[in-house]
């Protein structure tokens, strides 16, 4: 076997320090090694989207990434949106409650972390933006277009003042 | 929207709903939203062990020699299974016709490209992988049959040797006078239609934990289970157990759609654990395996199809040759597959008779399985495509004939020729609904002003019925008998008035346990927050299916509603023993029991209910103290099959209509859809919004079905798909965003008036837009009847009319 690698890794404002395979992939030590289950597989390849994290800022494919890659960065992933001392939903976990955004809710925490990213970057996106920014996230329950509602509302309830992002982010 | 629910009070002791007929917020999503739910992978065992499989590379071949001791060797690795124990320890598995199933694990032969051949569990996935990589496996190759025409051969290849030849089933249905029909119709119209291979494709792959009790010789089975109960019985007859050792823990899981129901891996899960002394053994499908050979493989279909209709436009007859490649030996209950459209066969027309051939072939492909709607999506596609040549023929346009061969409202219930019966409905008010949305008259104004600038505008307009609350007797004759499928439930209600649902399926996504806690809520006139729906294993679970058949939403009221009624009984008699009147006296209404015409005499269920757990004392003699009751439903009134498959099967008889409008690319052969309009009856809508999400869940995957998604296969039987970049989902991009119309046609014989509606969209989505690509390119001469009409297909067509 590989001698193991060091890394020390942010995720939602928590250092943690782990040595692992070299070959781990990222999405498995979030989900086996860090015990944050919530950011899901789809398929390993980089084309549905289910496994998507932030990664210093930037929406990131973690089944695409090897564990020792994300060293010496800052991750935000599904677990870190809501508030964990109020209990709160993050806006865009609610709207997507509010409006139907999900049904098996699989591919979901890949569709909140895309939204985030697209929040970020743009508050009040138009339908095409909403589209062109989540078009790496694939969906086989909803058709989507629940999904546009749900970033639609987000927007609207967080435009005008920044949208936070995940709790105990930097 | 707010649907009315029919018949209140009787259905339902509540003046005004809070919650059933309103677009409820889910209780199943602030788990889900935060990451919470446990899926199947975020299970973990003390001492578990990972499991991979070996497959196979070829697609038929005779497995010489297997030679696991390296791997066993590996560091880390606990448990290797091979042919030689499936031999000692496993059955055939009890889903495909006698003669045609498979051991989850191949012993002497391999059929298709992907069936596994020997597993490894280890430590980790990693290791179990690395392990597999040492396992030695030497085939002697033999020839494949990779499409039904070669299976059929003389001196074909034979799949499964100890059978005459490779057709598993070859039947004929005759109902009516079809050949007087077709002989004094005026026009005959047939076609030929292909519709090749697609895929649920669930967002979640399949997966499993397995345990087996070593000592108590029982097993365990957490996994993304559709139908629990069913998984269970079969496991009991597969691996040799006691129905009663093998308990099946469904987990939530990340869609289905029919294609989460092979139980390869459990099987191979479950034979690592016993080989390994009892140790739990988790097995995770990856996608690669998914697309090469999990069960999420449908519809291989060849179909040449005739109508026969009179000059007016008249629909008379029907005939429907279907030849089903069901790819390696029928495992994936195939025949139910071919078998479903008797269900609704002549759509939403007064067609008199017609004739059903149905040949399923047995080739070196993948085993088809079940997907979301089963049969009718091609049955649909082909049936209203021979309409749509029937019109173009006669000069008709598409909507008029369809409109004058409807079933009229007041002929239901009308049993089709095929032998089902249909409960209600108002076909023509839901075409006028939706040709009223779509602003159809404009639509085709439009596509006459775009051929003169040459563009390929095309409309399609396409019905059907959508059969829903399937039965056994739909299958029997096709080998898979019985009547009825229970669906059961346990109304629970605690010493403090909290209420708890228990059911025996798990999330899968259509929003089921927030409609038990709507109905129960609403019965009971309380809080839905005080209604807590909770998941019960096989072992305790009251009878159940599951999802399945568009049916668990009507099943689950039917459900509910009798649990809440003995519950109700009950507690007349308590709350008349507590009140001093005649239990006739009491009528429950909005949460309380009253003594009719006695204002102010009332008492909560709950204090009845405190009453019943804390003072037996003052009980009515013979009481027990026990306020809570089981009811399993099923579908009333259902009858066992005659020769012909004739038989009242399901239940309900939802309708819709939906109109596409599409552009055709003619340099590239993209077919953009530019408008899509619907108009869906199911009845009464129990969550609107939840409805709403099956339809266009279903129209994204009727989409996909008709312009995108495919299983290639080569000639020597390679599949070419085994990753998401060749197997095309459609993304945001791709589905229409429809608009959509609602009209309520309540069922007469379901709970609370509504339908099965799981699977509409997807039986009417390709035929409208394929209907709608033939708008646009006739004036070409030219017609496409392959799926999916993609880009390539599309442009070979447009080249040859260059
Ligand atoms: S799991 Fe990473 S993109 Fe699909
Ligand atoms: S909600 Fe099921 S895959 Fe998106």
């Amino acid at each position: 076997m590989t001698a193991l690698q060091h890394v020390t890794v942010t995720v939602n404002g928590i250092t943690y320090e782990r040595s692992v395979d070299p070959r781990l992939s990222l999405v498995d030590f979030l989900r086996h090694e860090l015990h944050l289950t919530g950011t899901h597989v789809g398929c390993e390849h980089g084309v549905c989207g289910a496994c998507t994290i932030i990664k210093d800022g930037m929406a990131v494919r973690s089944c695409l990434l090897l564990a020792v890659q994300s060293d010496g960065t800052n991750l935000q992933t599904v677990e870190g949106l809501r508030n964990a001392e109020t209990g709160e939903l993050h806006p865009i976990q609610q709207a997507f409650i509010d409006e139907h955004g999900l049904q098996c809710g699989f591919c979901t925490p890949g569709f909140l972390m895309s939204t985030l990213e697209l929040l970020a970057d743009n508050p009040s996106p138009t339908d095409q933006e909403i589209k062109d920014a989540l078009d790496g996230n694939l969906c086989r329950c909803t058709g989507y277009q629940s999904i546009i509602k749900s970033v639609r509302l987000a927007a609207a309830k967080t435009s005008g003042g920044k949208l936070a992002g995940t709790h105990g982010s930097a | 929207m707010t649907s009315t629910i029919p018949k209140l009070p009787q259905d339902m002791p509540v003046t005004s709903p809070r919650y059933v007929g309103k677009e409820v917020k889910r209780i199943e999503d602030p788990g889900l939203v935060t990451g919470r739910t446990e899926f199947i992978d975020n299970l973990k065992l003390p001492g578990m062990a990972h499991a991979a499989i070996l497959r196979t590379p070829h697609p038929h071949a005779r497995i010489i020699r297997v030679d696991a001791s390296a791997a066993e060797q590996l560091p880390g690795v606990v448990a290797v299974l091979t042919g030689e124990d499936i031999k000692r320890w496993c059955n055939v598995g009890a889903t495909s016709p006698e003669g045609w199933g498979s051991t989850p694990m191949a012993v002497e032969k391999v059929r298709f490209v992907g069936e596994p051949v020997a597993a490894v569990a280890a430590i980790s996935r990693y290791v179990a992988e690395d392990a597999l990589e040492l396992i030695e496996v030497e085939y002697e190759l033999l020839e494949a049959v990779t499409n039904p025409e070669e299976a059929q051969a003389p001196n074909a290849p034979k799949l499964f040797e100890h059978n005459a030849s490779n057709v598993i089933l070859d039947r004929n249905y005759t109902w009516g006078d079809v050949d007087r029909v077709f002989a004094e119709a005026d026009h005959v119209y047939t076609e030929k239609f292909r519709w090749n291979r697609v895929g649920a494709n669930p967002m979640e792959t399949s997966g499993c934990v397995c345990q087996w009790d070593v000592v108590n010789n029982s097993l365990t089975c957490y996994g993304s289970y559709q139908t629990p109960g069913f998984i269970a019985l079969g496991r009991a007859a597969s691996l040799n157990l006691p129905s009663n050792r093998v308990k099946v823990v469904a987990h939530p899981h990340g869609g289905s759609f029919g294609g989460k129901g092979g139980p390869r891996g459990t099987d191979i899960a479950a034979l690592l654990s016993r080989k390994a002394d009892g140790k739990p053994v988790k097995y995770i499908e990856d996608r690669v395996e998914y697309l090469l050979a999990g069960a999420g493989q449908s519809w291989d279909r060849y179909y040449q199809a005739s109508l026969a209709v009179k000059a007016d436009g008249t629909l008379v007859g029907l005939k429907v040759n279907l030849v089903d490649d069901q790819g390696a030996g029928a495992e994936g209950y195939g025949t139910i597959s071919a078998a479903k459209p008797l269900a609704a066969f002549t759509g939403c027309y007064t067609i008199e008779a017609a004739q059903y051939d149905l040949k399923l072939v047995a080739t070196n492909r993948a085993p088809t399985y079940p997907y979301r709607g089963y049969g009718p999506p091609p049955h649909n596609f082909v049936l209203e495509s021979m309409v749509d040549i029937a019109a173009r023929d006669l000069g008709m346009d598409a909507a008029q004939i369809r409109r004058m061969n409807y079933i009229a409202p007041d002929q239901f219930p009308y049993t089709i020729p095929s032998g089902n019966e249909y409960d209600s409905g108002r076909y023509e008010v839901v075409l006028d609904k939706v040709i009223a949305m779509a602003n159809y008259r404009e639509m085709r104004e439009l596509q006459v002003k775009a051929r003169t600038e040459g563009r390929l505008l095309g409309i399609g307009i396409v019905n059907t019925v959508e059969p829903g609350v399937f039965d056994w007797n739909a299958y029997s004759t096709v080998g898979v008998p019985g009547v009825g499928v229970p669906e059961g439930v346990k109304v629970s209600i605690d010493i403090l008035g909290q209420i708890t649902v228990t059911v025996g399926f798990a999330l899968e996504g259509q929003g089921q346990y927030t409609l038990a806690a709507q109905l129960v809520a609403d019965y009971f006139g309380v809080e839905m927050e005080s209604v807590r729906v909770t998941y019960a294993s096989t072992d305790i679970a009251p009878p159940h299916f599951g999802h399945g058949g568009s049916r668990l939403g009507v099943a689950i009221s039917g459900a509910i509603m009798g649990a809440c009624n003995k519950i109700e009984e009950k507690f007349r008699l308590v709350s008349a023993a507590l009140m001093q009147c005649e239990p006739e006296q009491i009528e429950l209404m909005d949460g309380h029991l009253r003594v009719k015409g006695m204002p102010g005499a009332e008492m909560h269920i709950a204090q009845v209910a405190g009453t019943m757990l804390g003072r037996s004392d003052l009980l009515p003699p013979g009481m027990e103290p026990c306020p809570e009751a089981s009811f399993v439903w099923t579908a009333p009134d259902r009858n066992e099959p005659d020769e012909q498959g004739r038989c009242k099967s399901y239940l309900t008889a939802a309708n819709a209509c939906h109109i596409a409008m599409v552009e055709v690319d003619r340099d590239t052969g993209v077919t953009d859809v530019l408008k899509y309009f619907i108009v869906d009856d199911c009845g009464t809508r129990l969550n609107p919004a939840t409805v709403e999400g099956q339809i266009q869940g279903g129209v994204a995957q009727g989409v996909g079905a008709v312009l995108y998604e495919e299983y290639v296969y080569a000639a020597d039987g390679q599949p070419l798909v085994s990753l998401f970049s060749d197997y095309l989902l459609p993304g945001i991009h791709e589905v229409p965003m429809t608009e959509k119309g609602a009209l309520e046609t309540p069922s007469p014989v379901t709970p609370l008036g509504a339908k099965g509606c799981g699977e509409g969209a997807i039986h009417t989505t390709p035929a409208t837009i394929m209907c709608a690509i033939n708008d646009a390119i006739h004036p070409l001469g030219i017609q496409i009847t392959e799926t999916p009409a993609s880009p390539n297909r599309l442009w070979q067509l447009l080249q040859e009319v260059r």
